[in-house]
């Protein structure tokens, strides 16, 4: 357990951040923290994934000189991966904010149970 | 095929219609219901299905699948002996009991949901009657429930409806433990097609023998709900009393048979011979003891006359049950004769309840002084039903009772044997002390009793009639036996 | 190949496409674009579904020509197809339903927003059915997260937009966990499409080697799909995003959007992890177990609620659990008999959303059940609709609610260990389902004669009650006869694998 730990860090570390991440999300009543929450759990999964795609002494895929030999260069793929990953969190991550600044306007907080009590005050 | 179809689509049809077309104005609306023309509708449409479901029982004699539900479970309907001698109570009570409430609905509201809910109940137990398979019965029990939840209910007070509520849920719970029977059964059988000795392959009886057990236990239990058998059985004295005479009439000679008929069904597609000697027939038997003992006793405490009479009913289809228990020709034969006396009978009685309280608005058995002298006829008519419901020659309860104590005495259980016919005869008396009070009371009131208020009281033809009706065919079963013990001789064999 | 292979890909594309142009016209217009859309969807699945019955054999379309391992992939067979035109069907009856609520429930100016929302919807709904390849499944979840979010909170008051949130954070979750469960399968296998994923698995578990990480990648996919479905404990987002969204809204999240997240699950346990590897996991029995409470709690809190439109989305959480029972019996026949409570359920559901909203317009707008009293008096078709939904929920013979529970109860038979727990939670859930559905039945037909609120009849909301009668007809027809569904549904499992 110990020597894998340690020779597969970067693993590790973005399962640590991930759990962070997914406890913030699921735990904090304040909606920006929820939000930053939610960030470093999509950030700990790019980590993930441009952590198994680099292999280390490799070059980037782009062909400068002439070398065609898959030997020589990173898998691609994880990389495109994290950049369409990266965008679906940008497009979530506005439109969390954009509720959020709906509720703050219309009830002048960002804690979620307060906001659901004001519901239930309001018995709508 | 075409006339058992019809008579199964005919009254549920003409109960829609009579829903559609006269259903009641909403607030608001200017639209006076033609009450002439509605109950003339539904008298001519009860007497037409009369016609049909008697030609039915004397002609159709084929089987024939409707169409199939999944690839191995048909519709299937097919007329035995059995589904016959059902048929033959419901054809003449619930046009008596229509008729009957055709006076007795006068003053109540949405009289039309009323009637258009009884055609739809008869077309359903029609169909009940001549369901082939398992599944076909079960969904015709589901829509019977359904449709009979609007016959309790009725008045729409708070209490009709928790009633109706509780009859809907005893029913459902009672329904659903018997659908995971069937289930089992669908597993175990090669086909669910009634018989009466026994679907159940060998193989299965040597692989899951006691598994079975338990299933046609939870299928006993489960059907018993609607019968009224201990311990599900306290749905029958809450319905009763709420519900409209002529209801608690149909619900109480025929509704509650259903359960019968589907423990008959039952029994024989796990045959007699798995059954016998088993500990589902110990405990069977003691439920239904303690249930023919239990509600008798507590008839006798009721000072309410229908809610009495619902307790009798509890009382009452034990026996029938306990007959089914024994598994023997002769408690067999007892049985089902007490299915068809205590139909006429039960349904006589509620009526002449109904009547009274129609005509002087009372419903407990001690504001019942002087009753007779005010409405004799009814009140002979009750007379004359009692002695049938507590076993005196030559009415019919007493040929059934006869039948029902022999057959458990010949029948060679343990104990029971007995004991049986000693709970019966006890609980006897106790129907003796439960319902001749009111008779005595009603016709010999007492010297303190003026007379001078005595007003002649008794209701019209098209209630008298059907009671009439009714105690006749009670005495008539009593005094001519033979014509219905070739039917269930045949009913015992499963043709 | 044939013209007919290219209608998966067209009817993603005309759905995504169609959604953009509604956003520059005018509401009548996008409103009609919609409806052609769900209509021309609808019809090319029917065809292709055709088209798959003659040959008899699922296709892969390749996008843009790049072989495998390395393209993008759709895949087409008799289940996607059916379930294509399905969500179709249910999409248009939902959206005709909910068609004379909407002036009033959302502002004028964003009626053109919400037809893009459904688009959206629609387009990403089809890519999870037809997809073949497990990162664009997950783009897709996201899409169809966000226009859920979308179509909850257009209706712009307090309540929908914090269901909205609550919704966003447990949908953000769960999709978190699908995709990292995701990438420790790409991580395992190297692969993403799921035909190439399956073969590695196959030899993972032949070599014995990571089996743990592969275990946890599969857990942690299904855990996440669960969340996003509304499996019991994670429904808390549930009854107020349907309760108080608009109503087509609520037809189509209860009815579509869990089902498309549940439909992908059926696809990840088929194709990508294969049904026996996945029945040697114990995940079936976390699934079983939680389905079956949420059998039984997602009942008792629909019982405890007095609002009638919070009473059905607690009642979806109840039926979501027997879909998720029937995923845990691990066999075929618990799976063919999930996928037709799918079906039944989105049929039933959307019929009960819509009728109740019926009941409602009646009663001034509340939906407390005590105003409901004798609704079904003011309004018969919505009465008698709803009626009828509630019969096939509880399940009475030929409604298409008692064909799932006799497919359920057959599939629970065949298994020895599981038999006697879903029975016996089937039956108390059953009641418990008779319990508040004939309550709410009996309560419409109770007449009220001093309510001063105005009938509607036929005359007044001709669209409506077709669609009603539609819906009802729909149930029906899935109650009597289920043969040939329930065969499709075993021909599209079989070749699934």
């Amino acid at each position: 357990m110990g020597p894998n730990l340690l020779a597969n860090y970067g693993e590790a570390v973005s399962a640590i951040l991930f759990c962070i991440g997914f406890t913030n999300l699921l735990l904090q009543t304040n909606l920006i923290k929820k939000i930053i929450g939610l960030n470093i759990m999509d950030s700990a999964i790019y980590l993930f994934l441009a952590e198994k795609g680099y292999i280390a002494g490799r070059a980037a895929p782009i062909v400068v000189d002439g070398v065609t030999s898959v030997e020589a260069y990173i898998n691609p793929i994880p990389s495109g991966l994290v950049l369409t990953g990266i965008v679906v969190s940008v497009s979530v991550t506005a439109l969390m904010l954009s509720l959020t600044i709906r509720l703050y306007l219309r009830y002048h907080t960002l804690d979620l149970d307060e906001i659901s009590m004001q519901l239930k005050r309001e018995g709508k | 095929m075409y006339l058992i179809l019809s008579s199964i689509f005919f009254p549920i049809l003409a109960g829609l219609f009579l829903l559609i077309r006269y259903r009641t104005p909403l607030p608001g609306e200017k639209r006076a219901i033609d009450r002439k023309a509605l109950t003339t509708l539904t008298g001519i449409f009860l007497l037409i299905t009369a016609a049909l479901v008697a030609a039915a029982l004397l002609h159709a004699k084929e089987s024939f699948t409707l169409f199939y539900l999944t690839k191995t479970l048909p519709i299937y309907f097919r007329i035995d002996s059995v589904g016959r001698l059902f048929s033959m109570l419901a054809v003449i009570v619930l046009p008596c009991a229509g008729f009957f409430s055709f006076e007795y609905m006068k003053h109540e509201e949405r009289e039309s949901r009323y009637y258009g809910f009884y055609l739809l109940a008869f077309g359903v137990l029609n169909a009940l009657c001549s369901a082939g398979n398992l599944i076909t019965f079960y969904l015709f029990f589901e829509l019977l429930t359904m449709t009979s939840m609007p016959l309790v209910l009725h008045s729409c007070s708070r209490e009709a409806v928790m009633a109706g509520l509780k009859y809907l849920f005893y029913s459902l719970c009672g329904a659903y433990a018997a659908l995971f029977g069937i289930y089992f059964l669908y597993q175990n059988c090669d086909s669910l097609a009634f018989t009466a000795d026994g679907a159940l392959r060998a193989s299965s009886i040597a692989e899951h023998g006691g598994f079975l057990l338990v299933t046609a236990f939870v299928m006993l239990l489960g059907f018993g709900v609607k019968a009224g058998m201990f311990p599900m059985h306290a749905w029958l004295p809450t319905a009763h009393p709420v519900a409209p005479a002529p209801a608690s009439a149909v619900l109480s000679a025929v509704i509650v048979k259903a359960g019968v008929l589907a423990i008959i069904r039952v029994l024989g597609m796990f045959g007699r011979d798995f059954l016998r000697g088993t500990w589902v027939q110990s405990v069977w038997i003691s439920l239904t003891l303690v249930t023919v003992f239990m509600g008798s006793l507590l008839a006798y405490r009721e000072p309410v006359l229908k809610k009495r009479l619902a307790y009798s009913t509890v009382s009452q289809l034990s026996y029938i049950l306990f007959g089914l228990a024994v598994m023997q020709e002769t408690a067999f034969t007892g049985a089902l004769c007490h299915v068809l006396a205590h139909g006429f009978i039960k349904s006589s009685l509620f009526l002449c309840a109904g009547a009274i309280i129609y005509k002087t608005g009372k419903t407990r058995v001690e504001e019942l002084r002087g009753i007779g002298k005010e409405m004799p006829l009814t009140m002979w008519c009750f007379t004359i039903a009692s002695l049938g419901l507590i076993g005196i020659p030559p009415t019919g309860g007493f040929v059934s009772k006869w039948y029902l104590a022999l057959g458990s005495l010949k029948s060679g259980m343990p104990v029971f044997d007995v004991l049986g016919p000693v709970i019966l005869l006890v609980s006897a008396l106790l129907t003796a002390g439960y319902l001749l009070p009111p008779v005595i009371h009603g016709f010999f009131p007492g010297a303190d009793y003026d007379y001078g208020r005595l007003q002649k009281k008794e209701p019209c033809r098209l209630m008298t009639v059907p009671i009439f009706i009714l105690t006749t065919a009670s005495v008539f079963i009593g005094l001519f036996p033979d014509c219905v013990s070739g039917i269930i001789a045949a009913a015992f064999t499963g043709r | 190949m044939d013209f007919i292979c290219n209608f998966p890909f067209f009817s993603i594309l005309i759905s995504l496409f169609s959604g953009t142009i509604c956003s520059v016209l005018p509401a009548k217009a996008a409103k009609a674009v919609n409806r052609l859309v769900i209509a021309a969807v609808g019809l090319m699945s029917a065809v292709l579904l055709l088209y798959l019955l003659s040959t008899g054999e699922s296709f892969i379309y390749w996008m843009g020509h790049f072989p495998a391992p390395w393209g993008n992939e759709i895949r087409a067979g008799v289940l996607e197809a059916g379930m294509a035109l399905f969500f179709c069907v249910i999409m248009y009856l939902s959206m005709a339903g909910g068609a004379h609520k909407l002036p009033g429930e959302v502002v004028e100016s964003k009626h053109s927003l919400y037809y893009i929302l459904v688009n959206l919807l629609l387009s990403s709904l089809l890519a999870l059915v037809y997809t073949n390849d497990m990162f664009t499944a997950y783009v897709f979840v996201e899409i169809n997260t966000i226009s859920a979010c979308g179509l909850i909170m257009i209706r712009q008051v307090g309540r929908t937009i914090e269901a909205a949130v609550r919704y966003m954070i447990m949908s953000l979750l769960g999709s978190g966990l699908l995709l990292f469960g995701l990438c420790i399968m790409y991580d395992l296998t190297g692969h993403l499409l799921m035909s190439n994923i399956k073969e590695s698995v196959a030899l993972i578990m032949a070599n014995g080697e990571y089996q743990i990480p592969l275990i946890v990648a599969v857990a942690l996919m299904c855990i996440g799909l669960c969340i996003k479905s509304a499996l019991f404990p994670f429904h808390s987002w549930l009854p107020d995003a349907y309760g108080y969204s608009t109503v087509s809204s609520a037809a189509i999240l209860s009815s579509l959007v869990s089902k498309g997240y549940i439909f992908l699950l059926i696809k990840i346990i088929y194709r990508v992890i294969g049904f026996d590897i996945f029945n040697s996991t114990r995940i079936i029995d976390v699934l079983f177990v939680f389905g079956l409470m949420g059998m039984i709690f997602g009942s008792l809190s629909a019982i405890k609620e007095n609002d009638i439109r919070r009473m059905i989305a607690f009642s979806s959480v109840a039926q979501i659990g027997y879909i998720y029972m029937g995923f845990g019996m691990g066999t075929q026949a618990g799976m063919v008999a999930s996928i037709f409570h799918i079906l039944s359920h989105a049929a039933t559901k959307s019929l009960l959303f819509i009728a109740a909203i019926g009941l409602t317009d009646v009663s001034g707008g509340s939906r407390k059940f005590i105003d409901l009293t004798g609704a079904a008096y003011r309004n018969k078709w919505a009465g008698v609709a709803f009626t009828a939904g509630s019969l096939s929920m509880v399940g009475i013979p030929l409604f298409s609610g008692f064909i799932s529970k006799l497919l359920f109860a057959q599939a629970a038979v065949q298994v020895e260990g599981k038999m006697l727990a879903s029975l016996i939670v089937l039956g108390i859930s059953t009641v418990l389902n008779a319990v508040y559905f004939m309550k709410t039945v009996i309560r419409i037909y109770t007449s009220e004669q001093d309510a001063p609120y105005r009938s509607i009849t036929f005359r007044d909301r001709k669209g409506y009650t077709v669609v009603l009668v539609c819906s009802v007809l729909l149930n029906v027809i899935l109650g009597v006869s289920s043969q040939p569904v329930v065969d499709m549904i075993g021909q599209g499992l079989a070749m699934f694998a």
